[in-house]
Formats: structure tokens, sequence, C-alpha cells
């Protein structure tokens, strides 16, 4: 038997979903979309159903990329059964669907969920009156808590669903419209689908050039039998049913959870204490992680696996392995590892808080209160949460873009986290402004972290001016009332998020680091090749390619084939580069805890503005491969993984190497100064242009009944094509 | 007037919907015309605006709200 789970965003459809399905699970993508697609199987004795979860979605007109995927689901698989779950306390939104999914000839049954929430706000729901109405059956069930999924699965399998039949009546005058697409097309559903949006709505294979033309003259003839527009004459017929029924069925009670979700909101969204708390909660959540709590978990782990490293290198001397098992072992695999999974209980605080936020309802509220702030370089008010995560670690950062809905935002976010300046990048910055900007440290780290936010929002707004053009960031965002998260969700929901990074570390990424660790440790030494020490990486294969390469660096202000190598080590881990100045430099003693052991040999290897072109670049260039491998599974496409490490490089080259070039003009440093306040206003006033002109364009003119007095200057307003709501909602991305 | 001109602890009643981008989500989302809107409030910076319809919460965008016609309404606080 196969079934698909149709409900709303925060219908609680994925706590269902998880309930009937238990651990067995798979996630994938849907085919040549970047959707996740799960799927599960239902066990209890004597049956067996495999389970689709849906995307959530508010209504099967095709206006995003969930909706088609679920719209095309419907109609194109072989289901046998939809259960439609409906959010029994916001249920006059949720009948919307399942009013349009009673327009398909699915079979169906409806989870009416959220029963404890209508008992708690002692509302009082008929749901045998709504079972007789709608003529599906109806079982009410509390997914949370678990209640009623066990009668919900018996119902299933004791029934047989194939000959249900059920119809949603529309008013007589709609009906006899449909009933004319229909006999044209066939099917009922197809014609409710062409009635409301019209061509795009049907599979044009299917359809012969002479029926459509027939079908648009019909569509064209009868619209005027309707006061409303074609696409909402559907929507309102369904909505004026859904009140008569609410108000028969439903007895709402005017106090309850709804107050408390108001009174909550008086405060966490209010014009003075919204943006302080959620500055507040975000430092909270910083401070867990990389504060003392984080770095104390951390430290710990840190020692236990170098204690893991000792043992095995012990462990393999006293086999008597060959020297370079033991090294690939210990250096290789496990130095690698260490390095990655050393952030993991970071990154399990993040995502911990993250789910808490989300499960509870404060995530909505915190993009509401933030949106105007992104809306200005094109993003939506969601990207926020995922790019100041930025600051701290790009990894947890990239994985939270999920929260945001829509695919093109989603990849811009992505793209742009790297150029954040993230925790790691911080020792560089500490020991070069150490080492040679003395009293002006501070200024020097200060400003790389603006670069980083600067270079950030100049490309997410690059991005959507072109290969995103056409997509701008909508917002339209439903608020959840505020729920109590529960243990057992937020953990599942960090242990899942921790353990696709795990599988990751533990499969690409170790494969990675045996490549790595093959480059740095092996090398020609007096003309042959063997195994090298920790302080012969000059003679390594890597310290080879950073020589060579050295000339491609010269412009942005290499001096010595010792920074090009450590900025490739780089790759593994950002505090990487600040260690292997230290092993290159020949420094005993650890350069990470003790940055200043580094000042001499750096202030006698660059000079001020080289060091500053090198930080610039170390900060820009392409991010740690942990943080790739979260963006190739964000983005789901090597295309686009390589695009995003093209890009990303080449800013950081062009940008060090203005800084350098620049900085080297004679008159040296007054003139970048001068330069730099100059290129400063200047970015400074296109952003601002951007913003004025963004702020007013509309859609089109057409319909707008402000065309009289139209506020914006007539040639914008009449340029501007019409947006093509298809694709103007969603991007369509090629992978 | 529009839903934009709307000031928070005000409610009105939708008259049409002019917006041709995201103009489908905002129909099936229940802003279909005679629904009764109250705007509950403003975002701190100004923009987005959060209203309350068919008993949930939504918000949107001034751009958005610029587009809807409404007619104002003495209604209760829903």
């Amino acid at each position: 038997m196969k079934l698909a789970l149709v409900g709303n965003p925060n219908s609680g459809k994925t706590t269902l979903f998880n309930r009937l399905t238990g651990s067995n699970q798979s996630v994938g993508n849907w085919p040549g979309v970047t959707v996740e697609k799960k799927t599960g199987k239902i066990r209890t004795s004597g049956f067996e159903a495999e389970v689709t979860d849906l995307p959530g979605i508010y209504s099967l007109s095709t206006i995003s990329l969930e909706e088609e995927i679920a719209s095309r689901f419907i109609q194109e698989e072989k289901i046998d059964l939809v259960i439609n779950i409906v959010d029994a306390s916001n249920l006059e939104r949720n009948l919307f669907l399942t009013l349009q999914l009673l327009d398909t000839d699915r079979p169906m049954v409806i989870a009416l969920n959220c029963m404890d929430i209508l008992q708690k706000n002692l509302d009082n729901l008929d749901i045998e009156g709504l079972e007789r109405e709608l003529g599906v059956p109806v079982i009410p069930i509390t997914a949370s808590q678990a209640h009623g999924v066990s009668d919900l699965v018996a119902f299933i399998s004791q029934r047989d669903f194939s000959a249900q039949t059920h119809v949603h009546r529309y008013s007589e005058a709609i009906e006899s419209v449909l009933s004319c697409f229909q006999s044209l097309l066939g099917d009922r559903f197809l014609a409710v689908r062409y009635f409301e949006d019209g061509i795009k709505a049907l599979p044009s294979a299917l359809i012969t050039q002479t029926v459509l033309d027939e079908l648009e003259a019909l569509r064209a003839k009868h619209s005027d039998d309707f006061e409303l527009d074609m696409d909402m004459v559907l929507p309102e017929d369904r909505y004026r049913d859904i009140e008569r029924m609410c108000r028969r069925f439903l007895v709402k009670n005017p106090v309850g959870n709804r107050m408390l979700t108001e009174k909550i909101d008086r405060i966490v969204t209010s014009r003075w204490l919204g943006i302080p708390l959620f500055a507040s909660l975000m430092f909270l959540v910083f401070f867990l992680a990389f504060g003392p709590v984080g770095t104390w978990i951390t430290s710990w782990f840190v020692f236990g696996m170098d204690y893991i490293i000792a043992l095995i290198d012990k462990g393999a001397t006293s086999l008597g392995m060959a020297e370079w098992v033991s090294s690939l072992l210990t250096n290789g695999v496990f130095g690698g590892l260490a390095a990655v999974v050393g952030f993991l209980p970071q990154l399990m605080i993040l995502f911990f808080a993250m789910s808490l936020l989300e499960d509870s309802g404060y995530m909505a509220r915190a993009a509401f209160i933030m949106d105007r702030t992104l809306s200005r370089f094109g993003l939506s008010g969601k990207a926020f949460i995922p790019m100041l995560i930025g600051f701290g670690c790009s990894v947890p950062a990239i994985v939270s873009t999920r929260t945001i809905d829509r695919d093109a935002d989603r990849k811009v976010t992505t793209m742009v986290i790297p150029f954040i300046s993230c925790g790691a990048k911080a020792p560089i910055y500490g020991v070069f402004a150490g080492a040679l900007f003395f009293n002006y440290s501070y200024l020097i780290v200060f400003s790389m972290y603006l670069l980083g936010i600067a270079v950030a929002i100049l490309s997410a707004m690059l991005f959507k001016k072109t290969i995103f053009r056409g997509a701008p960031a909508n917002y339209i965002l439903e608020l959840p009332e505020y729920r109590l998260p529960t243990p057992k969700n937020t953990l599942r929901h960090t242990w899942e998020r921790s353990k696709s990074f795990l599988v990751k570390a533990g499969t690409v990424l170790l494969g990675a680091f045996i490549i790595i660790w093959f480059f740095s440790y092996f090398g020609f030494v007096d003309s042959t090749f063997r195994l090298l020490g920790k302080d012969e990486i000059e003679n390594s294969i890597l310290g080879f390619i950073g020589k060579i390469i050295l000339p491609v660096f010269k412009p942005i202000g290499f001096a010595s084939w010792q920074s090009s190598v450590a900025i490739m080590t780089g790759f593994v881990a950002k505090e990487s580069v600040v260690g292997t100045l230290g092993i290159l430099y020949g420094i005993t003693g650890d350069v990470i805890q003790n940055g200043s052991l580094l000042y001499e040999p750096i202030r006698q290897a660059f000079t001020p503005l080289q060091a500053y072109a090198f930080m610039a670049f170390a900060l820009l260039a392409t991010p740690c491969i942990a943080a790739l491998s979260a963006m190739k599974k964000e983005l789901r496409s090597w295309k686009w993984l390589m695009f995003a490490i093209f890009y990303e490089l080449l800013v950081a080259y062009l940008v060090a190497m203005a800084i350098y070039q620049l900085g080297s003009l004679p008159l040296g440093r007054l003139l970048s100064v001068i330069l730099a306040i100059l290129l400063g206003t200047i970015v400074f006033f296109t952003i601002f242009r951007i913003i004025k002109k963004k702020g007013v364009v509309c859609d089109s003119c057409s319909g707008c009944n402000l065309a009289d007095n139209c506020h914006l200057p007539k040639k914008i307003a009449y340029d501007k094509t019409p947006i093509d709501k298809k694709s103007g909602d969603d991007h369509e991305m090629s992978d | 007037m529009t839903l934009k001109d709307i000031s928070p602890g005000e409610s009105c009643v939708i008259r049409n919907i002019n917006l041709n981008n995201l103009r489908k989500r905002i129909i099936d989302m229940g802003l279909t015309t005679g629904t009764l809107v109250f705007v509950r409030k403003v975002a701190p910076l100004g923009d987005p605006i959060e209203i309350h319809l068919r008993g949930y919460s939504l918000t949107l965008r001034k751009t958005e709200a610029r587009m809807i016609e409404v007619e104002k309404s003495d209604g209760v606080k829903l």
C-alpha cells in the first residue's frame, strides 16, 4: 500500500511522519529538483505500507516548487491513500487544501491533528459533522503526544479505500463551467486546476492544440460570468464553504492558547523590546556555543582525540607497522578527523539551539523582526540567523539555511555565508595584527569582519541581480502559535543534523584528508621519494606546489612560499594556517595557543600591506573542507558547488590584489586610505540607491488602482514587464 | 485605500488583490474578497506587518500590502 502525507507547513506533518514510520526512513531528493524527499515504512503486524512525506504546502496551485511537486505527485503517482493532516487549531486555513484534495479522485483520510490544543483552548469541534460534510473519514490525533496515531494506523489497515468516492461541489455557476472543461479534459481535477490557474496548470504533452484553443475560448467567454478574476473564483467559493462549516461545527472559545501567543508576542515582537530580545537571545546562543561552556567541552573533546591519536601511534609502533601506516593513521585519518570532529560539541550546541528556536515558533518571529534589514539586499528575513551563525562557524550556518523556504534564497545564502568571518579565522588576524599593527590591531581585526560582511552582502545582491534574477525574495510568512518544544523532538532534530555532518566527515572528508595527508607528508628529499616528518613540510608535494604557484600569488602580495603553503592548508581547517606557518618558520611550541611566537618571523617576512592582503585572502578564499561538504549537501549539486568555490576564490583574489596593488602605489598609505574612503562611499551610495529603487518597484501596472497617481517615475513603472507568476515565485534550478 | 494604510489595531475588509507576483499565494492563504483582516502590528524596523485573519497570524511586506485594496471596517478584533 502506498500512502502520501499531505498538509500545511506547521501542521505537524513531520511529527506524524516520524510517529508513523519510526526509524524506517530514508531521505532523498525528488528527481531533478532540490526538495527533500522522505519516505518511510509503516510496519505493524500484518500490515505494511510505504509513506511519502510530501513538502508542506498551503495549496495545490503550482505557486512554488514545493507545491508543484506535491501536486504532480498526487496526480501522477499510484497512491492508494492520501493522508491529509489538518491542524484543528488552525482549521479554517487548513481546510482550504483539504477541499482542493477533494477535487482529486484519490481516496483520502483526514488526520485531524493538535486535538490537545483544541481541548486546551476549550474549543468544541463536531468531528462527526465535519466528517459527514466532507465525505471522508476524519481521525482525531495529537501527533506530538502520539495520541490517536495507532487508531489511525488501525483504521488505514482495516479499511478498503479503493472504492471511496468524494466530491466537493462548488456553486452552480462554477459547476456548469467546470463540466464544460471536464468534457474537454476528461478529468475533474484537471478541469478545476485549469479553471483556477489557466493554461499553465495543464500538462502540455497531453492536450492537443485544437482542444487548447477551444478551452481558452471557453475560459475567456465564461470569465464574464463571474464578478471576480478567474483565479479568485474558486478560492473564494472554497473559503465561503469553509466559513460555513466552521460556523456549524466549530465553537471557538475566545480565550485560551491564542491569548497566550498574543501575550508573548506583545513582548517578543514589540517595537522597543523586539530587537534587544533577539540580540540577547542570539548572544546567549553564541555564548553557550563559543563561550566558556562550548570551549570547555571542546577542550575535553580535543583532549580525548589527542589521547586516542597518541594511543594509535603507540599501538602502531609496538605492532611494528610501517612508519607510513602509523603516519597515515595519526596524521592523516585521525588528525584530519580531529580537526573536523573537534568542533562537533559546538555544532551540537548550535543545532540544539536552532531546533529549540524552530520548534517553539520563535524562528518565524526572528524572520519577522529582521526581514527589513535583509530585504534591502534581496534576501528574506529567514536568512538572518544563518548568516549570524556564520560568525561562529560556517558549517552549522549552512546547515541552518534549510529553514529558508525558497530554493533560490537558500542557495544565495549558502554561497555567501563563507565570506563571513568564522571563529576559526580569528587566530590568523590575531597573529598578523598582533605582529605588525601594534596599537591598531583591534581596528585591523574589526576591518576584517567588516570586509567579510560587505563582501557577503554585495555578493548576495550581485547573485540576486544576475543568476537569480526574476526571483525576488518573497516574504509571506505565517507566525505559528508558540508551542513548548518536546525534548524528544528537539533532540531528534539536533541528532539528525549532527548525524548528517558526521556521516560526511566519515566518508567524503576522510578521503580528502588522506589525499591532503599524502601531499603534505610525502616528497623528494635528496632525490628519494619518502615519508617526511612534520618539520619537513617544505620538501613535501604541498611545499613543492606552494613554490610553483607562488607567482600566481605575487600580484596579491605573497612574498614567500611559506604563505602560499599555509593558505593551502587552510583548506583542511582555517586554524591550520597559523599552525602551518609555525611549522614552516621552524617554531617549536604551540603557535595557536601562543601567537606571539610567530611575531618575529612574520615581521621579517611580511610588510603590513602584504599581511593585510594575506588576511583578506584568507578571510574570503574557499572555506574549509567541512564547510564545503556542508555546502555540497545544501546546494545538492556539484555544479553549484564548483561555481561557489570559483566565485569565492576569484573574489578573494581580486580583493587581495586591489588591496595590495593600490596600497603599493607611490604615496602608498595616504593614497590607499583616500581610495578606501572613496570606494567605501561609492559602495555605500550604490547600495543606498539600489535600496531606494528596490523599495518602490511594482510588479506591474496592470490592475493597479494607483495608476493615475502613481508615485513612481513613469519610466520605471511601465518599463518593468510583469513577472511571470510562476517563474517569479520560484526560480527553476538546473542541477 | 490599501492594507498598508490601515494602522495597527484597526480592521479592514479585503476588496481586491492587485498583486501579480505572489497573488495566488495570498489568495490561497485566505485573503479573499470580503475577508475581515485585523492589522496587529508593524515589525520593529517598520516592515513587514502582521495581520490576523481566519484564526491565524500572517506577516507580509508593505510592498505587497500596498497592492491589496481594502475598506476600513469597524469590526471588532478577531
